[in-house]
């Protein structure tokens, strides 16, 4: 029972910021994609704001190797 | 680094001015300004300048209607003797090169056409003949669209059903897919079947006007006759128009080279200060280039024109222009600068930390030594696929070190394809799927230097911009980045204990030092600067994803019951781990830079150092 939510900790850590993210890049691209249409100089600025969301999950999946890491449910 | 540079004033008699600005063009090394005295400036010369660029429109579109595609070779300016005589030659070369590529258009349609009709007669050709047997009969030629083949049957009924039985039709499958059909009728009911075939849409096929000929059977060896003679008309044009590049190719691109460097002139001689007698220019030019420059002219032109040094204040500085140099090393590594505006002049340019940890971090990212070889082999490959001093080249030499890096952690992590290495024997120095937390630790101390060396080059930047008060602000900023980490390794027992209440204390004092130079917005920015140092965190969560899927993609030798299934989808899943490998990294690495590192002290807005000098095709895109 312990593993199980050790288990569901970590998914959860790591897919709401990954659901968070895709909801902000889903947003993101298409609005860069528009620019970019129209002012293909704002390439590094797009890349930049598509990357930016992309800390939430990162740090999401920081967060669930420790709790995977601390409580022993990694192994 | 950013150039140095010096503004510089040329002065001299108005009736040398000419010669001056040819001067400075063939030296160039000076970006013409506006002369920063009260200065009455040299009307634009508009309608010289509308004449030459309605010339240069002739010379481009001439060139590239006889040149196509080809990549333009250099040829030095040549100065037309009349330049109304050049005009007329440009106009007049450029209407025959019209005149011949529509004659070459029109004989590419027409072949194409006739080859249509070929295709419909090669279907038929049996039957040649039949047609012309039934002497009160109409024929009436029909192109059904690709996939339509099936409705030869309901065209059948639907004719026999409007005309009587009294028609022939016969249909015949075409390579492009579509289905020729020729359609027999007696003549009284042929106006009829014509609005039937109208109503239903169907594409009729008309005999070609230019064959004279309505019957298509009896065109057809006129159709043939006309196919074997395009050739050798499109030949002929072939080599009139070759005829044409041979005779003015050399003159055109000439021509165009001085109407280049001539536009380029004008447009410096319209930033010139010139009254009755006396001319100025004035520009930025690199310091070391100055003496060569000033004796250059003075050698030139003679003791009546000076050139002299302005003295600048501090804040006039800004204007100058920005040009880059750095090292060969680390010169690629300008390709990720540029990628952001220009750095203001005298401020910090970037490229030399970057070209340390750009491919540093990528290959922390990536690290694994089959990878990096693969990398490498495509740097190679970009390198001798591109040319000397292209952007292409530059990613190549980008790629190239990032390749080494990733090789180097590789070796360090003892991977390769994964954990392909450690079964093959690699030993890992530091083990990154088992030693997570270290890792994490080892990711976030690199961002730790990072973003202090970015205090301290934007403490250093400020300073010389003369906001000595910013400039602290930095200092402090740094100063309690630097203890809150110190007390945090002596929190954690990394650094004596003791020291963690002295550490803490520092911070506290220099917190109210922060607010008192920079306000409250300090506070925010020292917060985000957290931030940013928790983001380097990334190098690690992306290194650990890279790696399993290269574990994923290994286990699936063993885990497809055939090796060779297994084989074959664990080097499709590397394939596909390379790419997201190489993408991945890159972005971050780039945001790290751009967003955590030069937040800190890049100030864009610089101006580009474009100095007058003579055109050249591969710099101006011609």
């Amino acid at each position: 029972m312990q593993v199980a939510l050790v288990a569901l900790a970590a998914a959860l850590a790591i897919g709401v910021p990954a659901l968070a993210t895709a909801w902000a890049q889903g947003r993101i691209g298409p609005a860069a994609a528009a620019s970019l249409a129209e002012k293909p100089e704002l390439s590094t600025t797009a890349i930049i704001l598509i990357a930016i969301p992309e800390t939430m999950v990162i740090l999401g999946f920081v967060v669930a190797v420790m709790i995977l890491l601390r409580t022993g449910g990694g192994g | 680094m950013i150039v140095q540079m010096a503004r510089v004033r040329v002065a001299g008699p108005r009736a040398v001015l000419d010669r001056a600005l040819a001067e400075v063009q063939d030296a160039g090394v000076l970006h013409v300004v506006r002369p920063a005295v009260k200065a009455t400036l040299e009307a634009t010369p508009a309608r010289a300048q509308r004449h030459l660029r309605h010339l240069l429109d002739d010379v481009d579109a001439a060139l590239a209607l006889l040149c196509g595609a080809a990549p333009a070779r250099t040829v030095p300016p040549l100065e037309p003797q009349s330049p109304p005589l050049a005009a007329r030659l440009a106009r007049a070369v450029r209407r025959q090169a019209e005149r011949l590529a529509r004659q070459l258009a029109a004989v590419e349609d027409e072949r194409l056409l006739l080859l249509r009709y070929r295709e419909f007669f090669t279907a038929f050709e049996s039957l040649l003949g039949h047609e012309l047997a039934w002497a009160d009969g109409h024929a009436f030629y029909v192109v059904l669209r690709a996939g339509a083949a099936d409705a030869v049957t309901p065209l059948r009924a639907s004719l026999e059903k409007a005309v009587g039985a009294e028609l022939e039709l016969l249909a015949r499958p075409l390579a492009s897919g579509e289905t020729a059909v020729l359609l027999l009728v007696p003549k009284p009911v042929a106006a009829k079947v014509a609005q039937l075939l109208s109503e239903s849409r169907v594409q009729e096929l008309p005999a070609p006007a230019s064959l004279g000929e309505t019957n298509l059977l009896r065109a057809m060896p006129k159709l043939k006759a006309r196919l074997a003679e395009l050739p050798e008309l499109k030949r002929k044009h072939e080599a009139a128009r070759a005829e044409l590049r041979e005779a003015y190719e050399d003159a055109l691109l000439g021509l165009r080279a001085w109407l280049h460097d001539r536009l380029l002139v004008l447009e410096a001689r319209a930033q010139a200060h010139a009254g009755p007698h006396l001319f100025v220019i004035e520009g930025w030019t690199p310091r070391a280039q100055f003496v060569p420059l000033a004796n250059r002219l003075s050698s030139a032109l003679g003791p009546e024109v000076v050139v002299e040094v302005v003295e600048t204040q501090p804040w006039s500085r800004a204007d100058a222009p920005v040009a880059l140099q750095n090292p060969p090393l680390f010169k690629p590594f300008e390709v990720v600068t540029r990628m952001l505006p220009l750095p203001k002049y005298g401020t910090i340019d970037p490229t030399p930390f970057v070209a340390v940890f750009f491919p540093m971090f990528f290959g922390l990212m990536l690290g694994d030594v089959g990878y990096g070889l693969v990398l490498a082999a495509l740097a190679v490959v970009l390198r001798l696929r591109s040319k000397p001093n292209t952007t292409l080249r530059s990613v190549a030499a980008v790629a190239g070190a990032c390749a080494a890096f990733t090789t180097i952690f590789g070796v360090i992590f003892g991977e390769l394809f994964g954990t392909l290495g450690q079964a093959l024997g690699m030993r890992a120095l530091f083990n990154r799927e088992e030693s997570v937390v270290p890792f994490l630790v080892a990711c976030v101390g690199l961002g730790v230097v990072h973003i202090l060396l970015g205090l301290v080059l934007a403490a250093v930047s400020t300073w010389r911009q003369g906001h000595k008060r910013a400039a602290m602000g930095r200092g402090v900023a740094l100063f309690m980045v630097a203890f809150s980490v110190l007390s945090l390794l002596a929190a954690f027992e990394v650094l004596p204990e003791k020291l963690f209440t002295p550490f803490v204390i520092a911070v506290l004092v220099a917190f109210p030092v922060l607010v008192a130079l920079e306000g409250v917005v300090a506070v925010i920015e020292l917060l985000s600067t957290y931030g940013h140092i928790l983001s380097y965190a990334r190098i690690m969560a992306l290194g650990t994803a890279s790696l399993m899927l290269a574990v994923v993609a290994n286990q699936m030798v063993g885990a497809m019951g055939s090796v060779v299934i297994g084989v074959v989808f664990a080097l499709l899943f590397h394939i596909v781990n390379f790419a997201i490998g190489v993408f991945s990294p890159t972005i971050h690495a780039l945001r790290l830079h751009y967003v955590e590192f030069f937040g800190k002290f890049y100030s864009p807005g610089g101006t580009a150092y474009h100095p007058l000098a003579h055109w050249q095709p591969s710099k101006q895109g011609g």
